[in-house]
């Protein structure tokens, strides 16, 4: 019995060791965590020292998309008709403090780009420490209580679960593990990853939204919609898991020369749905010619596609993006709308 | 790990002009062991230019070179056409779920095209004339502006000698051939309905040969088509060519009727 409470209290990390952790993490690396700026906004930022660190239920305003798919990457040098690669160059890197809705953004992201070079890079030098830390206020139910077992389908390298005064250490890759022994703690628990789909499939919740969405279409929740957006794309940039991006070649001074480079792009932009030919649906050569298409390929992109490539939810529930939208366009209450709209259906039916 | 981006420069070994606009290219293999099937693109690339797609217009079994077809239309397909034999041109690929041939094995087989939506079907119908016996008949509807705009028609007296080849002008210049819609073929020929299609072409072409086509009792699963979207990735990541659940560049660019016929989204994909 006394040793079995010796061994629980001996996987925590109490405040002292964790303020000691931290500083042990600034000394030789780049850490980024959630910080209040003077003006009371919780961005991320590089951390200078622990006492700015922010780890609370409080979401930053960025995601940690910012330092993992890099707004914009070089991915060739040319010289005449030579290509040379060119993978980012970056320092090892800490994410510190990524909230378990966000750690489901990164996992969703790793297998987006499990196949891209220049992702792979940033990820070989990134260590991602989790929080147990959530919301106060949640719209899927996944995310309304953290329970351990939910750990093994989210990639991350440590992660603190909050208890009542301290710590409790997991781990989830070697990584996080060498880390963790080199500063000489070594009780923490490891959690075998699983993959990333869980064992009762897609999120209940996910999976009505998608069925609305494909056999419910309610045209007047769109027409709405598309009054109100502003088509600023600023949702895009907040969200954690938007990815879409633009390739584009830019020529430089010097004869020949030039890199070919990628960056963030926004389906709310006109220039993302050109078309070569005019056709039928696209007689001006756009795909989506009104702000109501737009929106309406956003949130498709979001619940029908992302769920129907991956198996996995194409929105965390952060709120980021309606916490940014000029139009406080309201990313739960659109869904609740397009459930209504299916529950009428099927009544009708 | 490869890196998926990767551009290899191929040699043009040869410019073969194709009616006004248009030149067909002859290029060495972007790498040993390419190969790919009928329907299937690869992106083309000049420095400072970027990337466009092209299908891949050559016979699929080629173990030494591959064609593309390439009209003049914009920035980049004019910097191709400038090119000259003996230059390098960037290609990555092939992408794309292909038409599927071996469904057609033994059956009838109709290849509708519409202008530029020849290059993409040619590989299939080289494969029927090198092996006349694989497919039961091959019927080749073709419908062009006029005959300044009428691709591969050196090709035309082989091809006739496997494939009942018929083409429909929409202004024609002289008498050769008639003038009309590629829908009006499907009055004047009497193609059994069993036949799969393969199609590419306008998306308006589209819309009137499926609706002529399930008329003469067609099935939706026989009907295949290939679409045209803007791509930048290939790789089914960056949402450009994006419709309802699926990507053109990855699950497509060839789609069968009945799954764009129960496209659930809002945005139509034709």
């Amino acid at each position: 019995m006394v040793w079995g409470f010796f061994v629980i209290m001996n996987k925590r990390m109490n405040k002292n060791k964790f303020k000691q952790f931290v500083d042990y993490l600034l000394k030789n690396n780049q850490v980024y965590a959630p910080q209040y700026n003077v003006e009371g906004y919780l961005h991320l930022n590089k951390l200078a020292k622990p006492e700015d660190l922010y780890l609370g239920t409080e979401l930053p305003l960025d995601s940690w998309k910012w330092f993992m798919l890099l707004p914009y990457q070089k991915m060739f040098d040319y010289k005449g008709l030579e290509f040379k690669e060119s993978l980012p160059k970056i320092k090892n890197q800490i994410l510190l403090g990524v909230s378990i809705l966000d750690l489901q953004a990164l996992t969703l992201l790793n297998e987006v780009f499990a196949k891209d070079v220049y992702y792979e890079e940033i990820k070989k030098r990134t260590l991602v420490i989790g929080t147990s830390f959530l919301p106060e206020e949640n719209f899927y139910e996944y995310f309304a209580k953290f329970e351990e077992d939910k750990l093994e389908h989210l990639q991350f390298d440590i992660f603190l679960a909050k208890q009542k005064y301290d710590y409790k250490i997991y781990t989830g890759s070697e990584d996080g593990q060498r880390l963790l022994d080199k500063f000489n703690f070594k009780d923490y628990q490891h959690i075998e990853y699983a993959g990333p789909i869980r064992e009762e499939g897609l999120d209940a919740q996910m999976v009505a939204v998608k069925d609305g969405m494909q056999n419910y279409h309610d045209q007047k929740i769109w027409d709405d919609l598309g009054k109100r957006c502003m088509q600023c794309g600023k949702c895009t940039i907040a969200c954690p898991v938007c990815f879409c991006f633009r390739m584009f070649d830019q020529s430089s001074l010097e004869k020949e020369t030039g890199s070919k480079n990628r960056c963030w792009d926004s389906c709310f932009y006109n220039d993302f749905s050109k078309v070569a030919g005019a056709s039928p649906v696209a007689p001006k050569h756009f795909l989506l010619n009104t702000t109501a298409q737009k929106i309406y390929f956003w949130y498709e992109h979001h619940f029908v596609r992302t769920p129907a490539t991956y198996s996995l939810p194409g929105c965390v529930g952060c709120g980021r993006c309606t916490r940014t939208c000029p139009a406080d366009i309201d990313i739960f209450q659109v869904q609740r709308d397009i459930l209504a709209a299916r529950a009428r259906a099927q009544r009708k039916k | 790990m490869i890196n998926e981006y990767k551009i290899y420069n191929c040699r043009i070994l040869e410019i073969i002009p194709e009616g006004a606009d248009s030149k067909t290219y002859t290029l060495s293999l972007p790498y040993r062991g390419f190969s790919f099937k009928p329907g299937q693109y690869v992106m083309a690339s000049l420095p400072g230019f970027g990337e466009a797609i092209f299908g891949l217009a050559s016979e699929m079994n080629d173990k030494k070179n591959i064609q593309i077809t390439v009209r003049k239309v914009g920035t980049l397909t004019s910097k191709l056409h400038n090119k000259k034999k003996g230059d390098l041109i960037g290609i990555r690929g092939p992408y794309g779920r292909p038409f599927p041939i071996d469904l057609a094995k033994a059956k009838n087989v109709l290849i509708v095209a519409g202008g530029i939506g020849i290059p993409p079907l040619r590989p299939f119908i080289l494969d029927a004339l090198k092996n006349p016996k694989k497919y039961k008949k091959v019927y080749i509807f073709y419908g062009s502006r006029n005959e300044s705009v009428l691709y591969y028609a050196k090709e035309f007296s082989r091809w006739k000698k496997v494939c009942d080849l018929n083409i429909t002008l929409d202004n024609p210049q002289t008498k050769k051939y008639p003038k009309g819609q590629v829908t009006a073929l499907f009055d004047i020929k009497n193609v059994p309905p069993d036949a799969i299609a393969f199609m590419c072409g306008p998306p308006v072409m589209y819309k009137f040969v499926i609706q002529k086509m399930l008329e003469q009792g067609f099935k939706p699963e026989n009907i295949y088509l290939s679409l045209e979207r803007h791509m930048d990735c290939a790789q089914g990541v960056c949402q450009h060519c994006a419709i309802g659940p699926y990507y053109v560049c990855k699950d497509g660019p060839v789609f069968s009727y009945a799954e764009l016929m129960n496209f659930k989204s809002w945005l139509s994909p034709l």
